[in-house]
């Protein structure tokens, strides 16, 4: 019943848009995805399977240089890390924002909102700035008498994972907030009234209530991560290379685009797989905050 | 202003013709515009007041700089032969790339090059590229930490004991055989005898001092940066970026001994459009020696002008490369050995990275 009423768009009175005015709507964001996104991705699709010649040997090469596959498992594994924290450190935040009223709550959602309008790149800068041997955290420990040495703490994979964390925080808060705020009050004053203790409520109803919230949340933030450049490449070493830069590397300093391509289809393969899974087992449609 | 910028066009039309006269080369009609792609800022800028304008000047033909770093460079080009729509004239390249990159390049004849030929030293003209600056990539190192012995070769530098603290190694550029030709160097092998190169020797001697190398660094600003924040105590360093770290202030040097050449050459993209100007601006590169000296303390690079570096005082020309005290220490690499091993040598160097 759920699914065929979202299959169709619908006015704000209530009736049904007509196939036409739901086509005509839809065109102009198809057509740009199609134009800049999908036909792009299939022609470097057709170069690695024709280039140099009708061949499988670029996905062999992928497959069977152990670089390559390090380097995929560690972005998989980078962007794993990333979700986690962010799950851990997004939650709370959500979770306050959804309760708290007035100006604080209007502070929150700056402080949340805000750093999404400067650039990684700035971003990601600050943070080399305070991870350096003579930087900010270091200075204060020495200072503290905490350490006689500097910590190495740039080019290092936690500087990497908090970073990233940092730019990627926004993608899981958001998610979680709509999920948390579309939970009636009603339900945890029902629950009260039942005699469930503050505990049992957060545990039985407001968190399965909040997880698709979760999820969306973990979605955008784990495929943004595997997709991540600047900022592995400025606060990471080498060890820490993910796969788009490898891409980079390929494309930029060894020019061998049918491998790059390779590489790229590889990706968008597992991409495409991992949201189709989540989609299917979580219920996409559900997750964009029409948990009704 | 116009005025004199029409007397200054009759004029190079008077000595254009009058030139033609002796070098028939000179008298082909130019195309009217040169499109060369250089990194921008301080390189940019300086080629743009010492040779770009002049050029124009002389020979009326409109130069349009296209600031982009090498790597970039490379793969726009590449994009462009692919699609048969060629932009690009003149493209900046390195030594390896000069024999592995042939068939993205045209073939110079240096004979029609005649001021290269009088005026550059004797290897400035190769089949694929014009020599533009010439520099190396040394050790730079903080004097303030190594007070009392400096390190000087790259045994120093695989010398944690003697010379303890942090170091930085690139990951950029030619790093996949820069980094081994210091290594085969730091465990005792003689410069004459690096090619072909031992590369399992070299990256048994990479291992021990991978421990140190705190910073993997990807660009000029990078290595500038870390010398600077004293992230690390000793990096092997572009020698301009090292010397302009130096005119900073900051207590930095650097020891060219054993410090491995690395020329930056022009070279004419296969299809580049505007042929003859880009032939005609390789040899106007090397036309007016007054111009490199300026060119030289701006850019921190030495050009491969005969002239030029003479007319500096000894003490000054000793921060170039192509000094003749600091041009017998430099290691000249075997490119063609290098471009024909250079899938083994990536693949290597990615691999141990990566580990």
């Amino acid at each position: 019943m759920m699914e065929a009423r979202r299959s169709h768009f619908w006015r704000s009175d209530g009736r049904r848009l007509s196939g036409l005015s739901t086509l005509l709507l839809l065109l102009p964001f198809f057509a740009l995805v199609a134009f800049v996104f999908v036909y792009p991705i299939l022609q470097l699709l057709v170069i690695s399977i024709l280039e140099p010649h009708p061949t499988s040997e670029n996905y062999a090469r992928v497959v069977e240089n152990p670089v390559h596959m390090r380097v995929l498992l560690r972005t998989l594994w980078t962007a794993t890390l990333v979700t986690a924290l962010s799950v851990v450190l997004g939650f709370p935040v959500a979770y306050y924002m959804s309760r708290a009223k007035g100006t604080v709550a209007a502070l929150v959602a700056v402080c949340v909102i805000l750093p999404l309008w400067s650039s990684v790149l700035v971003r990601t800068a600050a943070w080399s700035f305070l991870f350096q041997r003579n930087g900010l955290i270091n200075s204060a420990l020495m200072s503290l008498g905490l350490t006689s040495q500097p910590f190495k703490l740039l080019y290092t994979q936690s500087a990497v994972v908090i970073a990233m964390t940092h730019v990627l925080l926004p993608f899981m808060i958001l998610p979680i907030y709509g999920a948390l705020r579309s939970i009636p009050s009603d339900y945890a004053r029902a629950a009260a009234v039942l005699g469930a203790t503050r505990l049992r409520t957060f545990l039985e109803v407001i968190l399965p209530l909040s997880l698709p919230g979760v999820v969306s949340g973990s979605l955008l933030v784990f495929l943004t991560a595997i997709g991540f450049f600047i900022t592995p490449a400025l606060l990471g070493s080498p060890q820490e290379m993910m796969i788009s830069t490898l891409v980079s590397k390929q494309i930029r300093e060894v020019l061998d685009w049918p491998f790059a391509a390779a590489l790229v289809g590889v990706l968008t393969v597992f991409v495409t797989l991992l949201a189709v899974i989540f989609s299917k087992t979580l219920r996409f449609d559900r997750l964009m905050g029409n948990a009704s | 202003m116009l005025k004199t910028g029409w007397m200054w066009n009759s004029a190079a039309v008077v000595l254009a013709s009058v030139l033609s006269g002796a070098l028939p080369a000179a008298a082909e009609k130019l195309e009217d515009q040169l499109v060369i792609a250089t990194t921008g800022g301080l390189m940019g800028n300086t080629l743009a007041k010492y040779f770009y304008d002049p050029f124009q000047k002389a020979k009326n033909v409109e130069i349009v700089p296209v600031a982009i770093e090498v790597p970039d460079q490379w793969a726009r080009a590449k994009a462009m032969q692919r699609t048969g729509k060629v932009e690009f004239d003149i493209v900046t390249a390195t030594g390896p790339d000069l024999v592995g990159r042939t068939d993205m390049l045209e073939k110079i004849d240096c004979a029609k090059l005649p001021n290269v030929q009088k005026f550059g030293v004797s290897d400035a003209c190769q089949p694929y590229g014009v020599a533009r600056t010439t520099g190396g990539m040394l050790i730079t190192y903080n004097t303030e930490t190594f007070k009392n012995k400096a390190p000087k070769t790259w045994a120093d530098f695989w010398d944690v004991k003697q010379f303890p603290g942090p170091r930085g190694l690139p990951d950029t550029g030619d790093s996949d055989w820069w980094v081994p030709v210091a290594a085969l160097l730091a465990d005792g092998v003689k410069p004459e005898q690096l090619f072909p190169l031992d590369i399992n020797r070299a990256y048994k001697k990479l291992d021990e001092i991978r421990p140190n190398v705190a910073v993997w660094w990807k660009t000029g600003d990078q290595v500038q940066q870390i010398m600077r924040s004293r992230e690390v105590v000793m990096a092997m360093s572009y020698s301009g970026r090292a010397l302009a770290v130096v005119k900073e202030g900051i207590p930095v040097a650097m020891s060219w001994d054993q410090a491995i050449r690395d020329t930056g050459y022009m070279a004419v993209l296969k299809g580049a459009p505007d042929l003859k100007a880009a032939m005609a601006y390789l040899d106007f590169f090397y036309a007016s020696s007054d111009a490199h000296v300026p060119f030289m303390r701006a850019v921190n690079y030495a050009t491969a002008s005969k002239s030029a570096i003479e007319l500096l005082k000894p003490e000054e020309r000793n921060l170039y490369a192509t000094s003749p005290e600091n041009y017998e220490k430099l290691v000249k690499p075997d490119f063609a050995w290098i471009g024909e091993h250079r899938n083994e040598l990536r693949e290597r160097w990615m691999a141990w990275l990566t580990r």
